[in-house]
């Protein structure tokens, strides 16, 4: 007979011992554990499932990656971390359908988004989908539908939302002290040079490379692309601007209560790191390595930025975005938290410092936590799906704006381009066969 | 278990050099620990003596040095070079550069290998396959061969890095799935392996049982392999995160001691005629870099990756029980000679402590770089090397006077 946690620790007077034994648990709430399980097991999907695991109210029940070392070595870090015995699947479909899990983590490349949360909301999971949405706009649609439509929690990654110096950034915005708000400046820069192909190579040993592709397009497996380097090829991510873009621009989006867009365009390339290549013996990555693209609203207006070469100390911040208001400039940053240069000359600059947990400067912990408290109370998540899905809108419009190389008109109550056939066309992408473009 | 110990004859080749020099990678015994005694374990409050300062380009290389002559690589504006300085003063001897990239995924990239010294010639291999004999004294070129395009063996994700093994007559790479040698006199290659990703380790020459064998980090195992044909003997499996099985392996007593970063923690195994079987694991022991130091019965090593707080820890080689930690060393590397530890922590600070499984006491420390360090502090006739990632190299005066 199986003992469920609340009755095993009634009956065995020894239970509190046997758990605290147990390496890095924190002290679990009472009540059941959430079955959890984790979709694309790399190095971010796993940095949530920590915070699942620490929460103390998860058991990682299943882990689903198409790469069976990734699997392999998952599966063991759980172990070491919670003691836990996550059974393994390449198919997140039969992870589903077997194990039934409570919460999904789904931190898959971007184009697997759409499908990999649809399928876990259908199947009556709570989920936990990374940033952005969607990889082009309807299937950042037809996740919404599909969340509505099941009635449960979607928390996405976008953990800005609730990073106590946003947060505070964001009051001290809304508290007027910035004056009238008439434009925002969202950027991130970084390093970066020419880039030279890289040989094509046969996948690693046990990867299902086909898998991984699914329903975007089959490129010759590369090292560049997999692990991490996707988010620069278009196929499988929107670059920068998809990565990046998504968090700032959603802070532009939490800052003006969702505002519609009017217009967008666009203008960028790849003048530094050169013509993509791609063949059957080696390819470069194909997004742009530079990116302007201007948002207006009604009441102001936004720039989004990213350079990825001439890195250097030229400017005061490198990531963030300002507000630039009548009474002075906030800017919204990362690790170099806020800061407030007032126009007045004779008011003092004001900032505060960011809480990030580190490495890698994150708030994962606390938007774990709205997560957990949205489920226990049924409320919306911080990060629902709702404005984060109007949130990735933004950067992959700008994308379209860059590919048909003009400005688009965008009707916001029905999210489709004004008189511009053509690039309503690139709201969706024809799917590889035998996946299935999911309709909102 | 089957532990056969008192059958299983075990000894650590050691290459034939001077005493005090450090001619190969983790030094002469391959154990990163030096014979060297009498150097100073403590210094002045004003700190150390400096004997030079040089800068070699991005690279996490160690030293190597012996006749005189102290060698690193470096990596800057789309070059390699190899650097060949007097010890004692740090004059340029001779430098050889070559095209190669950055390589800078998830860190700033840089050469990640450091060269061999063997009878008067130099061994290096670079991230991206090109291996070159040097003759010592004058950086002339006796051969070079691209042994990736040799072999059509993979770069692994952060190129090949561990450091050739000169084994007789051979030149024993880290390349392929289990390894490759060429003919040490001529480049020419011997054997290869699948055409499989490499560990990041450096080959190990161990005897078992009266057999030479040539112990590797390989990607998803650590293994053991015939130096003379390449043959495989017998693998543990090992997956660690990325494949990085990078820290060489520790083998003593009928032994063989592993461990890696990424949360997977460090075991012990029992060699006999077969596969190795596990005696314990140790899950807070990750040694993601750099291997650690067995004396007297205890390892030392430094815990963490590169991403995290890190530490020095001691721990029981027989049981894995953990005896002391000492936090925020970042990950540095450390070495060891006479008895004591000689660890550089990864923001630059040099610890000598005595290696004693009661605790880590410093007898003298001092903040001597800025910037990253990875690379294990090398002592070698009465001078400590030491380098950060960025390049910048300082050598530690500690000879009595």
């Amino acid at each position: 007979m199986k003992l469920d946690r609340r009755s095993f620790l009634r009956k065995s007077a020894v239970a509190g011992a046997i758990f605290a034994a147990a390496p890095f648990i924190r002290t679990a709430p009472p009540g059941r554990k959430f079955r959890t399980a984790l979709i694309g097991c790399g190095w971010w999907g796993k940095n949530i499932l920590k915070e699942a695991m620490a929460s103390g109210r998860c058991q990682t029940v299943a882990l689903a990656d198409v790469d069976a070392t990734a699997l392999e070595v998952a599966a063991d870090q759980v172990n070491g971390l919670s003691g836990d015995t996550p059974k393994t699947y390449k198919d997140y479909r039969e992870l589903l359908a077997r194990e039934k899990p409570e919460i999904v983590i789904i931190a898959t490349p971007d184009h697997w988004h759409a499908l990999n949360t649809i399928a876990a909301v259908s199947a009556g999971a709570h989920v936990f989908v990374e940033k952005p949405t969607g990889h082009t706009v309807n299937e950042s649609r037809a996740m919404l539908t599909a969340v509505r439509d099941s009635g449960r929690v979607a928390q996405i990654g976008l953990h800005r939302r609730i990073g106590p110096h946003h947060v505070s950034g964001m009051q001290f915005l809304k508290s007027g002290a910035v004056g009238e708000v008439g434009m925002v400046r969202a950027f991130a820069h970084g390093g970066g040079d020419v880039e030279k192909p890289s040989l094509n190579e046969a996948p690693p040993d046990g990867m299902d490379w086909d898998f991984w592709c699914g329903p975007a397009p089959l490129r010759p497996f590369n090292k560049r692309i997999h692990p991490g380097g996707w988010r620069n090829y278009l196929d499988y991510a929107n670059g920068q601007l998809g990565d990046w873009g998504v968090h700032w621009l959603d802070q532009v989006m939490w800052w003006s209560g969702g505002a519609p867009l009017k217009r967008v365009f666009c203008a960028g390339g790849r003048p530094v790191r050169g013509v993509p290549v791609l063949n059957t013996k080696e390819q470069t990555s194909d997004a742009p390595d530079h990116q302007v693209a201007t948002y207006e609203f009604e009441k102001f207006t936004c720039v989004w930025e990213h350079r990825r070469f001439a890195d250097n100390n030229s400017e005061k911040h490198k990531i963030g975005a300002y507000f630039y208001g009548t009474k002075g400039v906030l800017h919204l940053g990362w690790r170099d938290g806020w800061t407030f240069y007032p126009t007045a000359k004779s008011a003092k600059i004001e900032h505060e410092n960011p809480q990030l947990q580190e490495p890698d400067g994150h708030n994962l912990a606390l938007l774990w936590a709205d997560f957990m408290e949205s489920i226990d109370q049924r409320r919306a998540p911080v990060a629902g799906i709702e404005l984060a899905h109007r949130a990735t809108v933004l950067p992959l419009l700008g994308m379209v704006s860059w590919r048909v190389g003009r400005s688009l008109a965008w009707d916001a109550a029905t999210e489709r381009v004004i008189g511009d056939p053509e690039a309503n066309q690139f709201l969706s992408r024809p799917y590889r066969e035998p996946w299935i473009y999911p309709s909102a | 278990m089957g532990l056969r110990s008192s059958m299983v004859l075990l000894t650590v080749l050691c290459a034939a050099v001077q005493a005090a020099d450090w001619p190969q990678w983790r030094g002469p015994g391959r154990t990163g620990i030096s014979a060297e005694k009498g150097w100073l374990d403590q210094w002045p409050a004003a700190g150390p003596a400096i004997a030079w300062r040089a800068a070699v380009g991005l690279g996490a290389s160690s030293f190597v040095v012996g006749d005189g002559r102290v060698f690193t690589m470096g990596h800057a504006d789309g070059q390699d070079t190899v650097f060949c300085f007097e010890a004692v003063s740090g004059k340029p001897i001779w430098k050889h550069s070559y095209p190669a990239e950055l390589g800078d995924k998830f860190f700033e990239g840089g050469t990640t290998g450091t060269p061999t010294l063997d009878g008067g010639r130099l061994y290096a291999l670079s991230r991206w396959g090109d291996a070159f004999c040097f003759e010592a004294a004058t950086g002339k070129i006796i051969w070079f061969v691209n042994v990736q395009k040799e072999t059509g063996s993979p770069v692994p994700d952060w190129g090949f890095t561990g450091a050739p093994l000169v084994l007789d007559g051979r030149l024993i790479l880290n390349v392929g799935e289990a390894g490759m040698a060429l003919d040490k006199a001529t480049g020419k290659v011997l054997w290869k392996s699948a055409e499989k990703n490499a560990g990041y380790s450096t080959p190990l020459p161990v005897e078992i049982d009266g057999r030479l064998l040539v112990l590797l980090g390989s990607s998803k195992s650590y293994l053991a392999i015939n130096p003379v044909d390449g043959k495989e003997v017998w693998r543990a499996p090992w997956v660690t995160e990325y494949g990085v099985n990078a820290a060489d392996p520790i083998v003593s007593g009928g032994k063989m001691f592993v461990s890696t970063g990424y949360g997977k923690g460090a075991a012990l195994f029992a060699l006999g005629a077969g596969a190795p079987e596990e005696v314990w694991r140790a899950r807070a022991f990750r040694t993601q870099l750099n291997a650690a130091v067995l004396h007297d019965g205890h390892l030392y090593g430094v815990d963490g990756d590169t991403t995290s707080i890190g530490g020095i820890k001691c721990l029981e080689f027989a049981t894995g029980t953990e005896k002391w930690a000492h936090k925020d060393f970042r990950t540095g590397a450390l070495s060891m000679a006479d008895g004591r530890l000689i660890a550089l922590s990864g923001t630059g600070t040099l610890m000598i402590a005595p290696a004693s499984p009661t605790s880590f006491t410093p007898t003298a420390s001092a903040k001597i770089l800025d910037g990253k360090c990875w690379a294990a502090p090398v002592l070698a006739n009465g001078l400590i090397y030491c380098r950060t990632t960025r390049g910048d190299i300082v050598v530690i005066d500690v000879r009595k006077k």
